[in-house]
């Protein structure tokens, strides 16, 4: 059970950095397309289409990568306090209320608004001529799909918590503050803290 | 217990909300299948409600909204008819969704994030405070001062408030504590000045509330610039008022900390002159030294002055240019007032009059970072003004036959100017020289960088967007040549390919990083959307509205509302949450109070602020107890933020009740 919830994981994960990489993609055009308009006096009217299809699918695709990190933003308040088990009920009851029916007729309604624009094989309207958007509109259902399938995988890891007691392991991933990391890079060690903690104990006698 | 006291009130503010939804649900409309006007606005209300306990409970609040969003949605259009309710959900979901995808808007929140997550790893932050503590030195409170102003360029370059604040906590902290600053006021900077990146642009959170209010990003930019200033510049005020009141809390610096080492080219020079322009004069007749040498030196530390002599330039071009080229020309003047302007608050953060100047020459290049910061300024406005080596660069419109003759002002900024390149002179010291060497190595790119991305998006040069994509790239050069720097200094066999291989890894964490963040912010956006799709579709808006206008509040009594209403917020929610969520039904209420959606928003990001420093769910605090010493207790950290929580107040009340401190540079440059 362990191994299909990982694999489906990291199905999303793979999906997630791999489009994730738009953003390196994206950064470059936009820098060139800017020179080009300055330094080149050459705009391109296709740019800004591209840019928007580029940035829409970077972070659709990357809903469900940051579902399997639990990155999506949740209130702290009391969540935080909670046994896991008590934030596993909690949990499963409102993925099986919200997420599933919203994502399905997220899904169920992206599919039909992609096979509409498939059919007439709809181009962009926003300058004359434009790109064709038929694959980006394909883009929502696909990313719901992922989406409700790492739902699913949640629900089961709900499950499993709320039998266990205890929430099963995820893969690791880069963290936004990776405190060890940021310790490396300006060169702290762990000693000079342990160190500093004697100045601190030493300010809180004198007062 | 505490924790079972929080958990107490939660459940109970819980049970008073389901309690309301119950006894207010219309349930006899659910029976006969039929719902009045009435009943759908207090579903719409109910929604609100079950909203806000959705979210406290924990769940992911993107998909609380999308789920709870196409079920009301769903009542709403059954109550009017029922065949087609399936149908018309559905449409306005997949519309929702797809206008958040195409929004031209949220395009610049994944660049300016993947620009923020650069620049953090390309870790300039230990030399930024480095080369700030020493030109700060001789400031009370020095060490304070420094952190704010260090965390102020920053984080206003990452935006990221905990990786600054735990930076800040790893390398600033402790260097107070060793100066034997007191705990609390070493908490209190590394915190508040962390939290700041999210108020000064280019900020997400101006971004997010731009696209929510329909405001436009580039009037909240040019608009938050000078409160974000004020609040640093308050916040330095306080650090250094305290400081001089008592300096058992902020001792001055010993001697040795404020020691620069002299280079062995300046350390044989400084024993015949106090000056190191009047010095490498004469060292350029001297015999045995190298020429070349001496010569860079001299250059850069002419630097500040030629600095002053190319802004002079440019103003005096603006002033007398015919009147035809007023479009354009009106632009670069201003752009050389703003700079100027801009430039005013951080050298009063400086030291007086020497680094006043200094600061000046962030408009111009540095030779070490000329490739890093000339991409950076590609769109710039400053771009005139970038190299002052070469003034015939500059348009000489004095040639042109009509122009018009320079006005007073022009000539006032000119005696300044030239007083300021005297004092310039005057001041660079051997000690001075060498600090402000290590400043153009590490806060003058940043400063450029932050000052070029501002400055193209505010005269219109770039979008939002594009700006943020500009500044990502001048990010990514900032970490290569660092990097590179770095590696070389390591001595590394093959300093290219070690490079390369290290920015390979930044680039891949950071894309990983803004990936995950956009995702998070932009599903928000999709879930918000739609729920307030179907909150405004029940009538719950229009119910609010004829409510709070019931009230018969005046305009001030309704901004106390608001502001106190959002600063409750701001306790149990993350700002993306209230903004999204919440900001929605402010926004319609603002014209009827007639008040402008732009001041408004200010006021919203100045009070965010406070979100971050209130206990017991300042995240600011936890990431700063995470790296400090064990016996830093929260407490203490807490009751070190509580003052600049104060300032935070202040400084909305500054802001309301002279809005021009807001609303000016909008309005000049938007009329």
């Amino acid at each position: 059970m362990q191994k299909l919830l990982l694999t489906v994981d990291k199905i999303s994960t793979f999906v997630g950095q791999a489009f994730s990489w738009l953003i390196v993609a994206l950064t470059l055009m936009i820098s060139w397309e800017v020179f080009s308009r300055y330094a080149l006096d050459h705009p391109h009217s296709w740019a800004f289409d591209v840019m928007i299809i580029m940035y829409g699918t970077l972070f659709m695709m990357a809903g469900a990568y940051t579902l399997a990190k639990s990155g999506h933003v949740r209130g702290d308040v009391l969540y935080g306090f909670f046994e896991p088990r008590t934030q596993a009920t909690i949990d499963l009851i409102l993925y099986v209320i919200f997420f599933i029916p919203g994502v399905f007729a997220l899904t169920y309604a992206g599919y039909y608004f992609a096979a509409e624009s498939w059919a007439i094989h709809e181009s962009s309207n926003i300058t004359a001529e434009g790109p064709p958007i038929y694959p980006f509109k394909t883009v929502l259902p696909l990313a719901g799909i992922f989406l409700l399938a790492q739902g699913v995988v949640e629900i089961i890891r709900c499950v499993i918590c709320i039998r266990q007691g205890q929430w099963p392991s995820r893969e690791e991933d880069v963290q936004e503050v990776d405190v060890d990391k940021l310790k490396e890079m300006v060169h702290v060690k762990d000693a000079d803290i342990a160190k500093l903690d004697e100045v601190v104990v030493s300010q809180g006698s004198t007062k | 217990m505490r924790i079972r006291k929080e958990l107490w009130f939660g459940f109970s503010l819980m049970a008073i909300i389901l309690i309301a939804v119950v006894v207010l649900t219309p349930w006899s409309g659910f029976i006969d299948g039929h719902l009045g006007h009435d009943d759908l606005g207090a579903l719409g209300l109910l929604m609100l409600a079950l909203i806000v306990v959705a979210i406290m409970l924990g769940f992911p609040t993107a998909f609380t909204l999308m789920g709870m969003g196409v079920f009301f949605g769903w009542l709403a259009y059954r109550s009017v008819n029922p065949a087609l309710a399936n149908q018309q959900i559905l449409d306005l979901m997949v519309q929702r969704a797809y206008s958040v995808m195409s929004n031209d808007v949220l395009i610049a929140i994944p660049l300016f994030v993947f620009m923020g997550y650069l620049v953090e790893r390309a870790n300039l932050i230990e030399k930024l405070f480095k080369s700030l503590h020493l030109a700060l030195a001789r400031l009370p409170g020095a060490l304070a001062v420094a952190t704010i102003v260090t965390c102020a360029i920053f984080a206003t370059a990452t935006g990221i408030v905990g990786a600054v604040v735990t930076l800040m906590g790893l390398l600033a902290f402790p260097a107070m504590l060793r100066a034997r600053y007191s705990v609390q006021l070493s908490a209190g900077a590394v915190t508040a000045g962390g939290c700041l990146g999210i108020l000064i642009p280019p900020s997400v959170l101006l971004i997010v509330y731009g696209a929510t209010a329909g405001v436009s990003v580039v009037k909240l930019y040019a608009g938050a610039f000078f409160p974000g200033i004020m609040l640093a510049g308050l916040y330095v005020v306080y650090v250094i008022v305290l400081a001089k009141l008592k300096p058992h809390l902020a001792p001055p610096l010993a001697a040795e900390e404020r020691h620069v080492d002299l280079p062995p080219l300046s350390q044989s020079l400084s024993t015949g002159r106090r000056n190191a322009i009047a010095g490498l004069w004469g060292a350029m007749r001297a015999p045995g030294l190298s020429k070349r040498a001496v010569a860079s030196q001299l250059f850069v530390s002419a630097l500040p002055a030629l600095a002053i002599v190319a802004l002079l330039i440019v103003l005096y071009g603006g002033a007398t240019a015919p009147p035809k080229a007023v479009d354009t020309t009106g632009l670069v003047q201003a752009g050389g007032g703003i700079v100027a302007e801009e430039e005013a608050p951080m050298s009063g953060l400086a030291e007086p009059p020497a680094e006043g100047a200094a600061d000046a020459t962030s408009l111009q290049e540095p030779p070490a970072e000329g490739a890093a910061s000339a991409a950076a300024a590609t769109p710039s406005v400053a771009a005139p003004a970038t190299r002052p080596s070469a003034p015939a660069a500059i348009p000489a419109p004095a040639a042109e036959p009509k122009s018009v003759p320079a006005p007073l002002w022009f000539w006032i900024t000119l005696a300044t100017g030239l007083v300021g390149v005297v004092l310039v002179c005057w001041l660079m010291s051997w000690q001075r020289l060498e600090i402000f060497k290590m400043l153009l190595t590490s806060f003058f790119p940043l400063a450029i960088m932050i000052v070029a991305v501002l400055g193209s998006i505010v005269f219109g040069l770039a979008t939002p967007g594009e700006a943020a994509a500009v500044g990502a790239f001048g990010g990514l050069l900032l970490a290569a040549v660092y990097r590179y720097i770095a590696v070389r200094q390591a001595a590394f066999p093959n300093p290219v390919m070690a490079t390369a291989r290290d920015l390979g890894g930044i680039l891949k964490e950071s894309s990983f990083l803004t990936a995950k963040t956009s995702a998070m912010v932009c599903w928000l956006f999709v879930g918000s959307s739609i729920f307030s799709a179907s909150f405004a579709l029940l009538g719950g808006q229009e119910l609010i509205e004829r409510w709070v206008l019931s009230l018969g509040l005046t305009t001030v009594q309704f901004m106390l509302l608001s502001q106190f209403i959002i600063f409750i917020l701001g306790w149990p929610l993350e700002w993306t949450e209230i903004i999204v969520i919440f900001m929605p039904i402010f926004i319609p209420l603002l014209a009827k109070f007639g008040v402008d959606p732009l001041f408004f928003g200010l006021l919203v990001a100045l009070n965010l602020q406070t979100a971050f420093l209130s206990p017991p769910v300042a995240m600011a605090a936890f990431y700063l107890k995470g790296v400090a010493p064990r016996h830093v207790t929260l407490n203490q950290i807490f009751a070190g933020m509580m003052p600049f929580m104060g300032i935070q107040v202040i400084a909305i009340l500054l802001l309301y009740v002279f809005p021009q401190i807001g609303l000016w540079l909008p309005e000049l440059l938007y009329k």
